[in-house]
């Protein structure tokens, strides 16, 4: 019965003032949840992409919250200030909240997931692993390189091209600085 | 330019659109799949075929997100949520009696929001519901006694019911369907466009570059020591 009550209230209150920001922050907080749990569901990724991609998405989300109420909030302070007859000021406040919503689903969680998500990563100690990096050329003395002659000759096996799709840490980290651009899921 | 700034965000259309679950979303998403896909491509710091791979997938990301949402999630939540509030939550109370289903409640609303009465009551009159049928027919009693008050009865409750099913319907579908069917999705579509071999082929020569320095044979590298 009391579920039903709080329906009815939760219903009575949207019907009154159904602010924006409110299906995006709940869409940002599903997401947050149920993509990591996908991610570290994936049983044909490797365990440390997993953890790296899962924690990524978490965060990332996490951001997406805070940043789209406060840009709602924000923008809807502004409305008392720019217009001074009430009503207009009242519905100035839904339209400057939706505008700051819509701001900061273009522009600000994309620019704050790109300045804050790798500081973050690197502090946890994942650090993912550098687009093209060689591997480091061991100097070799000339009494080593004798030894080199002397071992068998080893073949690397050539890379193999699957069909299927099989997302690498080379490859999510070959754009990082796109990887974040994927948030609040709308 | 500063007078059509404040009519923009004075707007009772806009101010309307905000305070709707679906349009506010769908503008949300339809903005993103512009404005993303264009920063991709402004930033100057990637390589040409990699702009183009991103911007193509992040815009058929936001595609596939605005499909699934209105042609699964609003009809379906829209019209299933009004049918659990009218028949089960409400018991058809609060205003839900006067209504058969959201198209009418919506109807109703419009005219409601409309300040003047006398604009409000020929606006009805002249409305057509279907062939022979005035929408002012369709509407009872108390209705269209509402409508002739100065601040006509909203009915608020059936309104947040219908914005209820709607936000669980974004969230289902935006957070949980849209990305595991954009997954499947997304990957064939980048083929047909030809975008996922050239990336393929992009990272094929980049790790054939990382692994050729241990591919020399050990003369090779004695040579290269000495």
């Amino acid at each position: 019965m009391s579920i039903i009550n709080s329906i009815k209230e939760t219903c009575r209150s949207l019907g009154k003032n159904n602010k924006p920001t409110y299906v995006v922050m709940a869409i940002a907080a599903v997401k947050g949840i149920c993509r990591p749990a996908f991610t570290m569901m994936d049983k044909t990724e490797d365990p440390k992409t997993k953890k790296y991609t899962a924690l990524r998405e978490g965060l990332t989300e996490a951001i997406a919250i805070p940043a789209y109420w406060g840009c709602g909030e924000l923008a809807a302070k502004l409305a008392n200030h720019v217009f001074k007859d009430e009503a207009l000021a009242k519905r100035a406040e839904k339209n400057l909240m939706f505008l700051g919503v819509c701001t900061a689903a273009l522009v600000v969680i994309p620019g704050l997931c790109s300045a804050v998500i790798k500081p973050i990563m690197d502090k946890l100690g994942l650090k993912a692993p550098v687009k093209g990096e060689k591997p480091q050329q061991q100097v070799q003395q000339p009494e080593q390189a004798q030894a080199v002659l002397n071992t068998p000759q080893q073949f690397k096996k050539p890379i193999q091209q699957k069909d299927v799709y099989k997302p690498t840490m080379n490859g999510y980290m070959a754009r990082p600085n796109m990887s974040g651009l994927r948030v609040g899921g709308l | 330019m500063i007078n059509g700034i404040s009519n923009l965000l004075s707007s009772s259309q806009l101010a309307n659109i905000a305070q709707n679950t679906t349009q506010s979303v769908a503008i949300e998403t339809t903005l993103k799949s512009i404005g993303r896909p264009g920063f991709i491509l402004v930033d100057k710091d990637i390589d040409a075929d990699t702009k183009q791979y991103a911007a193509a997938k992040e815009f058929l990301y936001q595609a596939t997100c605005l499909g699934i949402y209105m042609a699964l999630i609003v009809p379906i939540f829209k019209k299933g949520g009004f049918k659990l509030a009218k028949n089960h939550i409400f018991k058809n109370t609060e205003g839900f009696e006067h209504f058969e289903n959201v198209k009418e409640y919506m109807h109703y609303r419009k005219l409601a929001s409309n300040p003047s009465v006398k604009n409000r009551l020929s606006t009805l009159d002249k409305e057509i519901y279907s062939e022979n049928i005035l929408v002012k027919d369709k509407y009872d009693d108390t209705l269209r006694k509402e409508l002739e008050k100065e601040k006509p009865n909203k009915f608020d409750s059936v309104k947040g019911a219908v914005e209820l099913s709607n936000i669980i319907g974004s969230v289902l579908g935006l957070a949980i369907l849209a990305p595991q069917v954009s997954h499947a999705f997304i990957h064939p579509a980048l083929k047909f466009l030809g975008l996922e071999d050239k990336n393929k082929k992009n990272n094929t020569q980049q790790a054939q570059q990382i692994a050729k320095p241990q591919q020399n044979s050990p003369k090779q590298q004695l040579n290269k020591i000495v």
